[in-house]
């Protein structure tokens, strides 16, 4: 099935030239030059910071120029003769040439239908009117609703509530609206950055599909393996700066990055050495049951780094959740050195040295309008006070965080809704940190986070492994669980599928478990 | 399928006959009345549904074929609703109504006369007069008059009074007429008047920036026993008793005592007699069962208590 | 912390309404009107204290105002009965002053219970329970007013009407939980986690905050503060109706956003809300103080004034936020 555009591939759509933006006296992108063409997935690689969103923003008229020029390729095609010419460039203008840009963050409302969200703004009425009020054509948006959606062989209903989708699901409505716009230029921001590798294997499966209905894609990415899957081109920026625009298929990944970063990068994942086989066990679980699910068991020794693996779904975090006592557990029999605790809440968890980063850190990790300070604190507080709070103990574990774990708030005043992604990880990170846990529980911790940070990150992890720690790692980075792990624990639908050690620690035999394709019968 | 569908009509056909039967077994000669009166939210509506009460049980029990219906409401549209409940529910013959507002339940009480209800208002008119059969009301007009003449009398037409206003409503502007209309061509010279809506609290709150913004005052008109209450209070914190005097209003059981006892900072009150009530559903009450001739007014006076009459008007067990 | 840029905002206000009153009446600047003002803004002002724990922990409360009322009116018949079997007036009236503490806890604990474990939102809870009590006292008074003994009264005045250094009782009772409340709110575990639960609840949870144990506490506080305030207004008038505390809610949470506390909850200042209880008292004041403006126009004039006063508050904030 196509989308109707007749558009012959390799024309230039868009062609920007020396773009440059500045906020107030803050230059985020020095001249960037970019040339958009039909048929083509064009990626944007940089790291967090590097001006990847500014650029998008502006390609698609969310954000207006300091200086530079965009020029588009008019819409009727036999005016194909006078080529690029200049527009007041906005985000209707860009609608109105089909350049449609989705946000990294989605744009719909759970309350809503999908059909509802597609349409919000742009409702389709009835012809005819009642007491001189047209009605939504509601029957008529459902029925275009499920075309697009088809189109990208999903199988929502256009009747579903968005609230009830997966993240996949989300991205895929936001895909199929942006579809019903007739795109010409498709602009993803960050698009897998919520999406696990299975999932983002079909988003590019669509994204190809587009491209070969002369549909112009952009995507933003900092993954490379990525870029080289599925990018014709990429223009690589750093710190606003453009390091140039290459064909992918020229570059490898290891030069990528390094055009990325813009330093060799040292090894990504630290060596962490393995725990000797007789070192003290740091926490046993015996059983963990929750609703609808098998009981799980496994042992945790100190200094060891036992990853989580599975699909979205496969109730990884559910089960962590359970564990530190943020959900209900059918059953929970732990042991720490030997002896059976109870954890009925996080704060039971948290007497007992066990502690649980989560993965959704605007949402249920970091107080977004309140301070970095009002954040670090929190959950450490007992320290900070005997009768009352002591505000100058406080304020000098914090600058010593900050210092730590490298921290970087600019307005100390503000909410940290202000600071980047990696930021906001490091500072959940120190606030979980605070009460020097023994287990600590990282969940999804390098979401969304530049490859610099990453690096940060997991030499933490070294650190605390060091220290006798014992850290368990939930992750969809393959790479990130295969580099850090000593063991494996590949989950499966809410099941332990099988617990990989040594040589089996690799991309293959774990999406095997994930998949259900093998299975490991005796428990650990 | 045949014999079930015999089964249905037989049993509708009895639950048919037992409810006529139910119907007819009903005294034919019964009377209802309904009476509808604001909620108990002030000290004086208190009392008007202390005497409602009290009427309803002694009209019930002397005359076993009446029923009184009592509703009361505490804002305009409730008792609307309240009325057509009265009429299509309750049946009533007659309807004795104080009206929370003269204009917004003109209507209301208009659809309930067209069903053939004998309609009694009490106290507060209703925008179109023509409605009503019969009026029971005290006079707010006089009221006002009567507080003026003593006030008047006792200053000898000449000091410094204020005025503490209920709320911005007819009976407060009539009152407030009333008043103003003895002591317009005295040397009574009116400091301020301020409202003290009807609030014990208020009418506290209120004295005490008069009494801090005036450093002579003669005398007070209250006008309603609740705000005298507390200027009373405001005018004792303040230890100014001995320089003025206060005039109430309502025949408050607290004030009358006070009154009785010979208090000289409250020496008189002003009666409006939540009682009024009574008198309309006993008067309507005859009108139903002997169809006496009832109609035209039925005017309260508003008498002045003092310390020598202030017995007949004491009773210590209402709540007002 | 006590009073940097940020929160200045409702003390500009309360000092431009305070001048606004020495120019309206001389009578204004007089000691007795000045006691009068703090005694009167300590009923609004000690529930208003209370409505800031529930404004800050994420909730409302619009049961104060009946609450108070019936707390009154309890108080009243306790000390009425009481009197018959016990001789010393004292111990009749400490009794009834620890009744009205546990009922006023109790009450706060019902709020909230309702609004934590039945999961019921706040306004509608106490949207009922407001209309419970009201009701209740109603029905306690049979309509009417429910009156003190003038015995026990005469003794129990001295609570509103006495005086230490010539500033009023209540006037005392109003700074010391002021003074308490700041302490609790800025310098406990407890003040802390009440932000947190306000600004998010489910961050909160991640944060092994125990946010239906805060919430009940705050409500408690409240019902805590209703009580207190009930102490010292019983003696003033020495009764209680239906009418007693009616619209005190609306007072105690304008009184709350003037101060700077923010509805939504999750962030809170006492001291702020300690100003807007004084302005709501003083525009009350200066409008009896004056006959500039007409009676009927009276509300519309402290409407405005409100609406100043936030404006002036929000304002001041801005500048320091940019």
């Amino acid at each position: 099935m196509t989308l109707g555009i007749s558009v012959p591939a390799g024309l230039e759509l868009i062609k920007a030239v020396q773009l440059h933006k500045s906020f107030g006296s803050i230059s985020v992108l020095n001249g960037i030059d970019l040339t958009i063409k039909s048929g083509e997935v064009h990626a944007i690689l940089g790291e967090n910071g590097a001006g990847k969103s500014t650029l998008v923003k502006l390609l698609s008229g969310y954000e207006n120029l300091s200086s530079g020029s965009i020029s588009v390729q008019p819409l009727d095609s036999e005016d194909a003769g006078d080529l690029l010419k200049r527009f007041v460039w906005n985000q209707k203008t860009a609608e109105a040439l089909n350049v449609i840009l989705i946000h990294q963050e989605f744009n719909l409302i759970d309350e809503l239908t999908v059909a509802e969200n597609m349409f919000l703004g742009a409702e389709r009425l009835r012809h005819f009117s009642v007491l001189g009020l047209r009605l939504l054509d509601r029957s008529g948006m459902d029925e275009i609703a499920s075309k697009y959606l088809r189109i990208l062989k999903s199988n929502i209903a256009p009747s579903d509530k968005v609230g009830s989708l997966s993240v996949a699901e989300k991205q895929l409505v936001e895909i199929a609206k942006a579809l019903s716009k007739n795109p010409r230029v498709l602009i993803l921001d960050e698009p897998t950055a919520v999406l696990t590798e299975q999932e983002s294997r079909i988003l590019f499966t669509r994204i190809k599909e587009l491209r070969s209905d002369g549909v112009a894609v952009v995507f933003i990415s900092h993954k490379l393996e990525e870029i080289s899957a599925l990018a014709d081109c990429v223009t690589i920026i750093r710190d606003g700066n453009q390091v140039g625009c290459y064909k992918v298929s020229e570059l490898s990944k290891d030069k990528m990055a390094k055009l990325m970063v813009g330093r060799e990068l040292s090894k990504l994942f630290p060596s962490i050495p393995t725990p000797a086989s007789k070192s003290d066990l740091a926490m046993s679980v015996s059983a963990l049951e929750i609703e609808g699910n098998d009981s799980v068991s496994f042992e945790l020794k100190k200094g060891e780094v036992l990853g989580f693996a599975g699909l979205v779904g496969s109730g990884r975090s559910a089960l962590m959740e359970a564990l530190v006592g943020l959900r209900r557990a059918k059953r929970k029999v732990v042991f720490i050195k030997g002896t059976k605790i109870f954890i009925k809440n996080l704060a039971d968890a948290r007497s007992n040295n066990i502690t649980y980063l989560t993965k959704d850190r605007k949402g249920s990790g970091l107080f977004l309008e309140k301070t970095a300070a009002f954040n670090f604190s929190l959950f450490a507080l007992k320290q900070f006070s005997h009768w009352f709070l002591d505000a100058k103990t406080e304020l000098k574990a914090f600058l010593r965080a900050l210092n730590l774990f490298d921290v970087r708030v600019k307005d100390l005043e503000a909410g940290v809704s202000r600071l980047s992604g990696g930021n906001q990880q490091k500072l959940l990170i120190a606030k979980m940190l605070e009460t020097a846990p023994e287990i600590i529980i990282f969940d999804e911790p390098t979401r969304g986070i530049d490859i610099g940070t990453k690096g940060q990150i997991y030499r933490l992890l070294a650190e605390l492994t060091q220290k006798g720690c014992a850290i368990i790692i939930l992750s969809s980075d393959m790479n990130e669980i295969i580099g850090l792990s000593h063991r494996v624990a590949v989950m499966r639908g809410g099941q332990l599928a099988g617990i990989l050690e040594g040589e089996d620690i690799n991309n293959v035999e774990i999406m095997r478990y994930a998949a259900g394709l093998k299975k490991q019968h005796s428990k650990n | 399928m045949k014999p079930k569908m015999k089964i249905g009509a037989r049993f509708r056909r009895v639950f048919a006959i037992s409810f006529l039967s139910l119907v007819l077994h009903a005294p034919s000669f019964a009377q209802t009345l309904g009476v509808s009166v604001p909620a108990a939210t002030h000290g004086w509506a208190g009392g008007l549904n202390f005497h409602a009460e009290k009427t309803k049980s002694r009209l019930e029990s002397q005359y076993p074929e009446l029923k009184i219906i009592l509703a009361t409401a505490s804002n305009a549209s409730e008792q609307a609703n309240d009325l057509e409940d009265l009429l299509t529910i309750h049946q009533i013959d007659a309807l004795v109504i104080l009206p929370f507002e003269s204009a917004a339940l003109t209507g209301p009480v208009r659809n309930v006369k067209r069903s053939g209800v004998f309609v009694t208002v009490v106290d507060r008119g209703l925008t179109d007069p023509s409605i009503r059969d019969f009026y029971v009301a005290g006079n707010n007009n006089q009221m006002g008059r009567v507080s003026a003449n003593y006030i008047k009398g006792r200053l000898d037409e000449n000091g410094k009074i204020v005025i503490l206003r209920g709320m911005p409503t007819v009976i407060d502007e009539q009152r407030f007429e009333g008043f103003m209309s003895v002591i317009a061509d005295t040397g009574i010279e009116v400091l301020d008047s301020q409202y003290a809506n009807w609030n014990r609290d208020d009418g506290f709150t209120v004295m005490q920036d008069f009494l801090s913004r005036f450093p002579k005052i003669d005398a007070v008109w209250a006008q309603d026993d609740d705000i005298a209450i507390g200027v009373i209070q405001a005018v004792r914190q303040a230890r100014r008793q001995d320089e003025l005097f206060v005039v109430g209003g309502g025949g408050m059981k607290d004030i009358i005592r006070r009154v009785k006892g010979g208090d000289k900072l409250t020496p008189v009150d002003v009666l409006y007699p939540p009682g009024m009530i009574s008198t309309a559903m006993e008067l309507t009450t005859i009108k139903l069962l002997a169809d006496a001739p009832i109609e035209g007014e039925y005017i309260l006076s508003s008498p002045l208590i003092t310390e020598q009459n202030a017995d007949d008007y004491y009773f210590p067990d209402s709540p007002f | 912390m006590t009073l940097n840029k940020k929160s200045i905002g409702p003390f500009i206000a309360l000092v431009l309404i305070f001048l606004l009153g020495v120019f309206v009446n001389e009578a204004f600047l007089s000691s007795g009107n000045l006691a009068n003002i703090l005694a009167r803004s300590s009923f609004i002002g000690i529930v208003a204290i209370g409505a800031t724990f529930v404004i800050t922990a994420g909730g409302i409360d619009l049961s104060v105002g009946s609450m108070a009322a019936f707390i009154s009116g309890c108080m009243i018949m306790l000390m009425n009965v009481l009197f018959q079997s016990i001789n010393s007036i004292i111990i009749v009236i400490c009794i009834a002053v620890l009744a009205s503490i546990t009922m006023g806890l109790l009450a706060g604990l019902i709020n909230g219970l309702l609004t934590t474990k039945a999961k019921i939102e706040a306004f509608i809870v106490t949207l009922g329970t407001m209309g419970i009590y009201r009701s209740l006292v109603t029905f306690m008074a049979d309509g009417g007013t429910l009156s003190l003994s003038f015995t026990i009264n005469d003794v129990y005045s001295s609570v509103y009407y006495g005086d230490f250094l010539g500033i009023p009782y209540p006037v005392w009772v109003f700074l010391g939980l002021a003074v308490m409340a700041y302490i609790l709110m800025n310098k406990t575990i407890f003040g802390r986690h009440l932000f947190a639960v306000g600004s998010s609840e489910k961050v909160s949870l991640y944060s092994a905050i125990d946010t239906e144990k805060i919430k009940i506490l705050a409500f408690m506080i409240q019902g805590f503060c209703v009580s207190i305030a009930t102490i010292i207004y019983v003696p003033r008038l020495g009764s209680a109706s239906g009418q007693t505390g009616v619209l005190w809610e609306l007072e105690a949470i304008a009184a709350v956003i003037i101060g700077g506390t923010a509805l939504k909850g999750g962030y809170g200042r006492v001291w702020g809300t300690v100003a807007g209880a004084l302005i709501l008292t003083l525009i009350g004041n200066i409008l009896n103080l004056t006959d500039m403006v007409s009676n009927y126009l009276n509300g519309a004039v402290q409407g405005l004034i409100i609406i100043a006063a936030v404006v002036i508050q929000q304002k001041n904030g801005e500048q320091v936020k940019s």
